[in-house]
């Protein structure tokens, strides 16, 4: 969408908190920790709605009171989201607290397949899944539909998509709260994962975003997913071997990328 | 040149070269000079000599990132990281070289000029090149990786619990020399007055660099980078320059930083808070003013010291309300808020509104003769 | 006279501090071409601008069929029956010409594909670059594309700014009969500084100046009058 966007971390962590909080009041009723595992699956599933919902309601809010004053403004979008994303972060200090916090996961979600003497956390094989439908989803909406034919074409020249008859700016919200949406669920997603939340995982996070983005190129799906495996891997072998280094690893990675791309692997020169 | 009459331009240049000494603008400097060197004979509270200390390096410091924000037009998530840079080179070289002596401070300032000339150049080097978008991108990794090893590389940094160290001499905090005309003179007075006359230079450097041909070229390429890169000027190493002078110039501020506090640790030289502070002190003060820093700092620090009254008084008027305590002690928030409508409505800042209202009169005056 | 479909009175327009429009009126007649002239800065292209919504008249009326628009956003306008082809032959570069006429239907019925079938007469190149970016076709097929995307989209009335700008001259006559085939269609408002295409494509001519209308009349009573066409070519 052209725009920069720092309060993205900010959106995961509150889409983990969203979770946190449904889990904690589901737990109330039984479901969590000692619920059946129909049960489980339907509270995970009602915090990712929830966390989905919280993500969609806030970024529409940024977008149509913030963001929407600031297109074609690339120095004041940074800004001005990393002033929004400071304050969400507060927010949730104030709305639960600055300590870290523990989500309480399903037993079923817990624990870990055995395949041929691999173990493979279960957890996180509905996270592959989840992330390649997403994936899939996205490549499939930009590519194929008359949405992202739309999308597309406001990024390049919103002026000519409206005298064609399309509210884009309606669209781009949609566009944007769909965006919060998503990395809202990402973020509840990771809190079941790692069990573990805290205010500051929104910023934590934002850098692998950031690095993912700048070596997959920008305004590029496909070089986003390379990205985010080499970060990924990069991450996993480093933190296995050095753990100190790890986030070392991924800044040389893209400091050898944009040494030989300079516009990221997939980026296309503006 | 001789025998030719002077042109318009030349003219009106002498005319304001007259004048210099005159502006209220130099009055003001004079009396913000004079009362920054009194200040401590007349007004002998630790509270007020620590606050004023901090201005001025914040001043410094905000006046230098604007070089990069304000006239260049990147935007660097990494001044905070060169004034850590600058921070822990006093403080490790300090606190590891016993005993302590003078040419160790001098040794640590012009370290820290190096490393973060270094630093700057291979960043800007490699993002720069691209977009500026890039550069911020790639300065927000970075400055948090160096927050990272901050806490991890605790074998040198000592971690989370920070470094402490003793200036050598006459700046140690428990040197004494008596009194004169009834005020101490301590250790923390001399930094005092090191810190004064280090972050006077500095300013002046700042504000020598923006009024040379070289702050001209920045200004013209952040106004149209094409017409700039079309007269001639090669855009990349203009950027370059502008970056490692003003995260150099940062560096050194964390360097006098570190040795007023005489300690050191990764949250308050390196973490994030300290980048947003100084984001803060520059839009209220104004981008592309360097003299805004001087305001945007003052205002800040002086809220930052007033905050816990504020919450005090927030205490006293919601005993039992959890949540507004909560609200009173978050007021980081309050910043963020004042931050944001400060970006949207107010993006020039004081000293940037206050110009222009003075340009609009002199084009007034100018055009009714 | 013929019933007008689209008619201004006392439009004013500013951009930030200046103003531009002082003063508009004028009318232009359903199934005809009518074209805008005047030199550069006249407010030609503010008109069309403010016609569509892009810069929104700040006095004045605006009406378009019969319906008042000049509170209308742009894609209210274009709904409403408005087809707009920008200066600078502003295609989306981006996506191929499928994309651009997919973009450009706002309904993607059987009609507005045999629509198509029309346009591909008038404009042969474009099916021969039907899979291609439009960013890599020419100047004058990417002011095809543009004049053809906004001809699929079924609109009442079509604003055409300065399409010969930045064309061969050849190119040139290849766009007058293209627009003179156009003209059978449907009506259209024209913005040029060619006079060329102007007395060859328009039938009705307003003259602006300083942000109002200081002229207007038949085209070809424009042409037979050589000095007035000095003074405003």
């Amino acid at each position: 969408m052209d725009v920069l966007n720092l309060a993205h971390g900010a959106f995961f962590a509150w889409g983990a908190y969203a979770g946190f909080a449904v889990l904690n009041a589901l737990n109330g009723l039984g479901w969590v920790e000692t619920g059946t595992l129909g049960q489980g699956i339907l509270s995970v599933l009602l915090a990712l709605l929830a966390a989905l919902a919280i993500g969609g309601v806030l970024g529409l809010f940024l977008e149509r009171v913030i963001i929407q004053r600031v297109y074609g403004d690339h120095l004041k979008q940074i800004l001005i989201t990393m002033g929004a994303s400071m304050v969400l972060a507060e927010v949730i200090k104030v709305l639960w607290s600055p300590n870290n916090q523990t989500v309480l996961v399903p037993l079923s979600f817990t624990g870990s397949y055995d395949v041929m003497d691999v173990v493979i956390n279960k957890f996180r094989v509905v996270a592959i899944v989840v992330g390649l439908a997403v994936y899939a989803g996205v490549m499939a909406v930009m590519q194929k539909t008359k949405l992202g034919i739309i999308i597309r074409a406001g990024v390049e020249n919103r002026e000519v998509v409206q005298t064609l008859g399309y509210n884009i700016n309606r669209i781009f919200t949609g566009v944007f709260m769909a965006g919060a949406a998503l990395a809202a669920v990402g973020g509840s997603m990771w809190g079941i994962f790692r069990e573990q939340i805290t205010p500051a995982m929104g910023d934590e996070n934002l850098i692998f975003a950031l690095i993912v983005v700048i070596i997959g190129g920008m305004g590029s799906v496909t070089g986003s997913f390379l990205g985010a495996c080499m970060v990924g891997l990069a991450f996993n072998y480093v933190a296995y071997l050095v753990p100190k280094l790890a986030l070392g690893a991924n800044i040389l990675i893209m400091v050898i990328i944009l040494l030989i791309k300079p516009w990221g692997l997939m980026g296309r020169e503006q | 040149m001789t025998g030719q009459a002077p042109t318009p331009v030349q003219m009106e240049r002498q005319r304001q070269r007259a004048r210099r000494y005159t502006r209220p603008g130099f009055l003001i400097q004079l009396a913000l000079l004079a009362c920054l060197v009194a200040g401590p004979m007349l007004m002998p509270s630790f509270r007020v000599m620590d606050l004023v200390a901090k201005i001025m390096i914040f001043a410094v410091a905000v006046a230098s990132f604007d070089i990069i924000l304000g006239y260049t037009g990147i935007i660097s998530f990494a001044h905070g990281m060169f004034f850590g840079l600058g921070a822990y080179s006093v403080a490790l070289i300090c606190h590891y070289s016993q005993p302590v002596q003078y040419h160790h401070l001098l040794l640590a300032g012009l370290l820290a000029a190096l490393i973060s000339a270094v630093v700057a150049v291979v960043i800007s080097a490699l993002s720069l090149r691209v977009k500026a978008i890039f550069f911020a991108m790639v300065t927000l990794a970075v400055a948090e990786f160096c927050h990272i090893l901050g806490y991890q590389w605790s074998s040198l940094t000592k971690g989370e619990d920070g470094v402490s160290f003793k200036l050598p001499g006459v700046f140690n905090a428990d040197w004494s020399g008596g009194s004169l005309w009834g005020t101490q003179i301590n250790g923390r007075l001399l930094v005092y007055y090191l810190i004064l006359v280090v972050a006077v230079l500095l300013f002046v450097g700042l504000v020598r660099f923006v009024r040379s041909p070289v702050g001209r070229v920045l200004k013209a390429i952040r106004d149209n980078e094409q017409r700039a890169t079309a007269l001639g000027y090669r855009v990349f190493r203009y950027r370059v320059l502008s970056t490692v002078f003003g995260s150099l110039v940062s560096s050194l501020c964390g360097a006098l930083f570190a040795m007023w506090l005489s300690y050191v640790n990764p949250d308050t030289v390196l973490g994030t808070p300290l980048m947003l502070n100084i984001l803060l002190m520059v839009i209220i003060g104004g981008l592309g003013t360097v003299y805004g820093g001087i305001l945007g700092a003052a205002f800040i620090k002086i809220a930052e010291t007033w905050l816990p009254d504020l919450q005090k008084l927030a205490l006293s008027l919601w005993p039992k309300v959890e949540f507004m305590q909560r609200l009173a002690e978050r007021w980081i928030l309050l910043f963020g808020i004042l931050y944001i409508l400060s970006v949207l409505f107010f993006p020039k800042g004081v000293v940037g509104t206050l110009r222009d209202r003075a340009e609009v009169r002199r084009l007034r005056r100018l055009g009714r003769p | 006279m013929p019933e007008a479909i689209l008619s201004l009175a006392g439009v004013h327009t500013h951009l930030g501090q200046h103003h531009i429009l002082q003063g508009v009126s004028l009318e232009a007649a359903r199934g005809r071409a009518t074209v805008l002239l005047g030199r550069n800065g006249a407010g030609k292209s503010t008109t069309l601008r403010t016609v569509m919504g892009l810069t929104p008249a700040s006095a004045g009326s605006v009406v378009f069929d019969g319906r008042a628009i000049e509170k209308a956003r742009p894609y209210a306008v274009a709904r409403a029956g408005v087809g707009f082809v920008p200066e600078d032959q502003a295609v989306l570069r981006g996506l191929t010409v499928e994309e651009n006429f997919r973009l450009a239907m706002l309904q993607e019925s059987p009609e507005a594909w045999a629509k198509l079938d029309t346009i591909f007469e008038l404009f042969a190149d474009l099916k021969k670059f039907w899979r291609a970016k439009a960013g890599v076709l020419s100047g004058g097929q990417k002011q095809m594309l543009a004049i053809a995307r906004a001809f699929v989209g079924d609109h009442k009335l079509l604003l055409i700014d300065e399409p010969s700008k930045g064309l061969a001259p050849i190119v040139v006559d290849h766009l007058i009969a293209s627009l003179n085939q156009l003209k059978q269609h449907t009506t259209i408002i024209l913005v040029e500084q060619n006079f060329h295409l102007a007395s060859q494509v328009g039938s009705d001519y307003f003259i602006l100046d300083d942000g109002r209308v200081v002229h207007s009349g038949l085209m070809k009573a424009l042409v037979d009058d050589e000095g007035l066409k000095q003074s405003s070519a």
